[in-house]
């Protein structure tokens, strides 16, 4: 799935933030505050789930795990911001 | 690349042979068969080779799975729920699940997903199978119906309610509590070992939950599912080039009111429409393929549209394609009448027309609203 993580240049929070935003706004057609649950606001179809981890995945070069793909980790997005985060960390090891 | 899919149909080709029609008549594909088979990875190809798959991308995995599709639609429905139990664990589960199960998976296991219950087909989320702690392990109570692969499997991905979310949980079908139920004489993909399965009680260790946590149900099961989409929609394309074949070799070998049947206009006109439903579902199917193997968000719905549009195109065109052979393919076994049959099922499986049309629907909505 993804041995090609190649995290050389740096994302900081704040740039993982605005594209987590911005793909979230397209998608739903509204603001998205980063600590709106999208999930209890009833933005998220069970398709839309999938798209928006393949979308992370594709995005920020990571590999979300059976283990991370718990709801709480896609709650809001600061939240996602958190795992993509910690994903390109743990890759660089 | 190429090489490697044309290889592996190459080995469906021999492990079919001329055995389709009596795997149809008869509802069974021989163990020894699929068995082999998986430990070629030709059953689940899209495994990457660090696990023992032949690591090939949708593209070519889709290429084998209208091949197959083309040859006997019941083994590739075994394609299907292999590759889709195989996906789902490479998806959900943990790094040691993934080394220990799909080692299994490419050793010559054999493995279905269930998802439908009595009460909840096209409504998952009317799911009632329970996942539950129990002492140091876990307990599995539930009833599946209608399991792909059910007959043969040796596991089963089973989904199921856990904590106060969703999971899927490995079921050993030897597992005691384990009850496999095969359907009797299913209208279409008659080999394909359709069961309905009974879990009462069964005792699991701990790490049989993929991933080990709950997840969203609406999450996992679109997971699977999507795979399945891409590798029906595939598997209708190969109905349409067998009927395409089959309809056209028989217009123009067959002679009626002193001209061949290729004359007449009205079987010309099946032959075109034959044609343009081969080619647009596979230019359908290679874009959600493209997608898939660009991993771009856009490959859920185009997993769903060409699902759609495929399995419609693939139920009228053999419908046509019967109409064109007549009664040379109005008897069970004939690759037309197989077409017919198997073609319909793939309209219920893996979100029915109704329920495709109703996410095509939302999707157009979410658009342009």
């Amino acid at each position: 799935m993804s041995s090609s993580t190649t995290n050389q240049h740096i994302l900081s929070p704040g740039s993982i933030c605005g594209k987590l935003t911005a793909f979230l706004e397209r998608q739903t057609k509204r603001d998205i505050e980063p600590d709106l649950d999208i999930f209890a606001a009833g933005l998220v179809s069970s398709l839309f789930a999938l798209e928006l981890v393949v979308h992370i995945e594709s995005t920020f070069d990571v590999a979300i795990g059976g283990p991370d793909l718990r709801l709480d980790n896609f709650r809001t997005v600061d939240r996602m911001t958190e795992l993509v985060l910690r994903l390109r960390g743990e890759s660089d090891d | 690349m190429t090489e490697r899919w044309s290889e592996a149909a190459e080995l469906v080709a021999i492990a079919v042979g001329d055995r389709a029609e009596t795997w149809d008549r008869t509802g069974r594909i021989p163990l020894e068969t699929l068995r082999e088979l998986g430990t070629k990875g030709v059953l689940c190809a899209q495994i990457p080779q660090e696990y023992g798959g032949l690591g090939l991308s949708s593209l070519d995995n889709g290429e084998l799975t209208a091949a197959t599709g083309a040859r006997c639609s019941s083994l590739r429905s075994v394609l299907t729920s292999q590759g889709m139990a195989a996906w789902t664990i490479m998806r959900l589960g943990s790094a040691a699940q993934r080394r220990t199960h799909l080692a299994a998976l490419t050793g010559g296991s054999l493995a279905g997903v269930a998802f439908s219950e009595p009460q909840a087909g096209s409504d998952l989320s009317a799911m009632s199978t329970r996942i539950s702690e129990d002492g140091s392990g876990l307990r599995i109570d539930g009833r599946k119906v209608w399991i792909t692969v059910g007959a043969y499997a040796d596991l089963l991905v089973v989904f199921g309610r856990f904590g106060d979310d969703a999971a899927a949980v490995l079921v050993p079908t030897d597992a005691p509590g384990v009850r496999i139920e095969r359907v009797a004489d299913p209208l279409g993909c008659r080999a394909a070992g359709h069961a309905d399965v009974h879990l009462d009680g069964v005792r699991l260790p701990r790490d049989a939950v993929l991933g080990g946590a709950a997840m969203p149900l609406g999450l996992i099961a679109t997971t699977a599912l999507t795979y399945g989409r891409v590798s029906v929609a595939w598997g209708c394309v190969g109905i349409l080039r067998s009927c395409l074949a089959e309809a056209a070799r028989h217009a123009s070998s067959r002679a009626q009111g002193g001209a061949m049947l290729s004359s007449h206009q009205l079987v010309r006109r099946h032959l075109a429409e034959l044609t343009v439903a081969e080619q647009a579902a596979t230019r359908l199917c290679e874009h959600v393929s493209r997608c898939w193997d660009a991993r771009t968000s856009d490959l859920v719905m185009a997993a769903v549209l060409a699902k759609h549009f495929a399995a419609t195109r693939a139920a009228e065109g053999a419908s046509a394609a019967v109409q064109v052979l007549a009664s040379a393919g109005s008897r069970d076994g004939h690759p037309v009448a197989r077409a017919y049959r198997d073609a319909k099922l793939m309209e219920l499986i893996e979100g029915s027309n109704e329920m495709s049309q109703l996410m095509l629907a939302d999707h157009a909505l979410a658009a342009w609203s």
